[in-house]
């Protein structure tokens, strides 16, 4: 069995490098990390290929289950690619904080994205200011409870563990059943304002929803 | 705690996750293992290493400031810990270098510093209570012997690089009076380097075996457990600061990249708890804690999680107390 421990070695390269060449990794890391990644994946398969070619004369000692344990792992993850729900995942995680991008300010309002709605929303949060402006975001739909579902993205900083949402509240279009949750969506219209627990906040006033596939990278940094 | 029942979608976001924090944590663990591997090969009896002051203030301050020296979060920090601990190197170092490097390296501290420009008082903090907390838990450890403080098959590699004053024949010989006589390990020259390969490969795999349990452990808890539940607490001075250290040991992120998170509910929460949140999830966490269990004795753990979990709440306590 002094094959084993190599295969499980080389077996965790095949690993990282499949999450990098599939796309896999786009759903589980922030972009930095994936050079990271692919080097990992190349050393430990050039680690595995080097052990199964020259044998020590004296092994170290290995703890039996050990080896098998991570090939078993290397396996089931190959052969099981993450579809998490995003909605399920942002539901409990506390709304992000998104800091100050004066940049992003000055695009037109129909070219900015969702999160920057969100960011400006947050910075100058006077509804008056939007109203009537034209909205075409793209984002999954986040259930709420006891409300009308968001739009929303993730926001990550290193990996899916401190993922955080940013959502925009939309009011759907009326006679059609809401969205489903993790449903990734197109949905243009403009902004409004409406009242929401006593207060004035703006609202998405969906118009056309369009639904679109999830795309290759569904997390934002 | 209501939906904590577990559906399929939260099935599958276990998964996703535990992939996550897994495959973020790999890259590092193969990079402090192929630094204590080539540790290895530089200075096979650890000569140099085993020249680190025995001091107890300056054993682990000099520990820690190896952290500048050998960048790695706190998953590549295990394996560089135990070459330090396996080739006899004074315990203290050892002990600071396990508990603050993680924060005393450039990496974390530049990430800390973009992340919160505005918080002065937070860039001085984090990286002195590290430092306190590492002191704080090498005097504690010392207070153990050895054979009750480290694993078995560490300390017995240890006996074997120590000096010969340091350990009686019969320690030597079987890691603790009493105990079963390990297999007989060679002393001599410089391993070659196939040995060194398999060294290290069994290294890694005995390490990422505890990784893939303490990953899947984070994954778990951090999908059924709300944010909220810990964030709830935020401007309770004393709860706020037990909430984030509960958060900090289930989310179990690098410590390169908590600072990012962190900013993410900074204004939610008590100063206190922000800095506790930066100090105690570089030491502990539940992906570093099944790393341990290759260092320690699982009574030296209990004493780690207890020693840095109190120091960490009176710090937070104190920062609070002078801040709000």
């Amino acid at each position: 069995m002094s094959w084993l421990p190599p295969l499980a070695l080389g077996f965790w390269g095949v690993v990282l490098l499949q999450a990098w060449a599939s796309g896999r990794l786009n759903l589980l890391l922030r972009a930095d990390f994936h050079g990271l990644v692919l080097g990992a994946g190349l050393a430990l398969l050039l680690l595995a290929l080097a052990s199964l070619r020259w044998r020590p004369q004296r092994r170290s000692r290995l703890i039996p289950w050990t080896a098998l344990l991570m090939l078993w792992a290397a396996l089931v993850v190959l052969a099981t690619p993450p579809r998490p729900s995003l909605s399920t995942l942002a539901a409990n995680r506390s709304a992000s904080d998104l800091g100050a991008s004066p940049l992003s300010f000055l695009s037109p309002p129909e070219q900015r994205s969702l999160t920057d709605w969100v960011r400006l929303l947050r910075n100058q949060p006077d509804p008056a200011l939007y109203g009537g402006e034209p909205v075409r975001v793209s984002g999954f739909v986040l259930a709420v409870p006891g409300q009308a579902p968001e739009l929303a993205r993730l926001l990550v900083r290193c990996c899916l563990a401190d993922a955080t949402p940013v959502g925009l509240a939309v009011r759907w279009p009326p006679g059609r059943p809401w969205p489903q949750p993790d449903q990734w969506l197109k949905v243009s219209g403009v902004m409004g304002v409406e009242q929401h627990q006593g207060a004035a906040r703006s609202v998405l006033l969906a118009q056309q929803l369009i639904q679109i596939p999830e795309p290759a990278r569904p997390l934002e940094p | 705690m209501a939906g904590i029942a577990f559906n399929s979608a939260q099935g599958a976001t276990v998964w996703a996750v535990f992939q996550g924090l897994l495959l973020e944590a790999l890259p590092f663990l193969l990079i402090g293992v192929s630094i204590a591997t080539l540790g290895r090969a530089w200075d096979p009896r650890g000569r140099w290493l085993q020249r680190l002051p025995n001091h107890p203030l300056l054993g682990p301050l000099s520990g820690a400031a190896l952290g500048f020296a050998l960048p790695a979060c706190e998953c590549g920090n295990v394996p560089v810990a135990r070459r330090l601990l396996a080739v006899g190197a004074p315990l203290g170092s050892a002990l600071g270098f396990l508990f603050a490097a993680p924060v005393l390296n450039p990496i974390v501290l530049l990430a800390t510093w973009a992340a919160f420009p505005d918080r002065p008082w937070l860039l001085l903090l984090r990286p002195f209570g590290s430092l306190l907390i590492a002191l704080v838990l090498a005097a504690l450890l010392q207070l153990l012997p050895e054979a009750a403080l480290l694993s078995q098959d560490l300390l017995a590699e240890r006996r074997l690089n120590q000096p010969l004053a340091s350990a009686s024949l019969l320690e030597r010989r079987g890691g603790q009076l009493g105990a079963a006589a390990p297999p007989p390990m060679a002393l001599a020259p410089p391993p070659p380097w196939a040995e060194l390969l398999d060294h290290g490969l069994r290294e890694f795999l005995e390490l990422g075996a505890l990784l893939l349990m303490g990953s899947a452990i984070a994954a778990l808890l951090q999908t059924l457990i709300p944010r909220d539940v810990f964030l709830s607490l935020g401007q309770a001075p004393t709860l706020s600061v037990l909430s984030l250290m509960l958060l900090a040991l289930v989310v179990s992120v690098c410590s390169s990249v908590d600072a990012f998170l962190a900013l993410g509910f900074a204004d939610q929460v008590t100063p206190g708890a922000l800095l506790a949140f930066l100090l105690l999830g570089p030491v502990i966490d539940l992906k570093s804690l099944s790393l341990f269990g290759r260092l320690f004795q699982p009574r030296a753990i209990l004493l780690v999680v207890a020693g840095v979990s109190l120091t960490v709440l009176l710090i937070g306590q104190w920062l609070n107390l002078v801040l709000l």
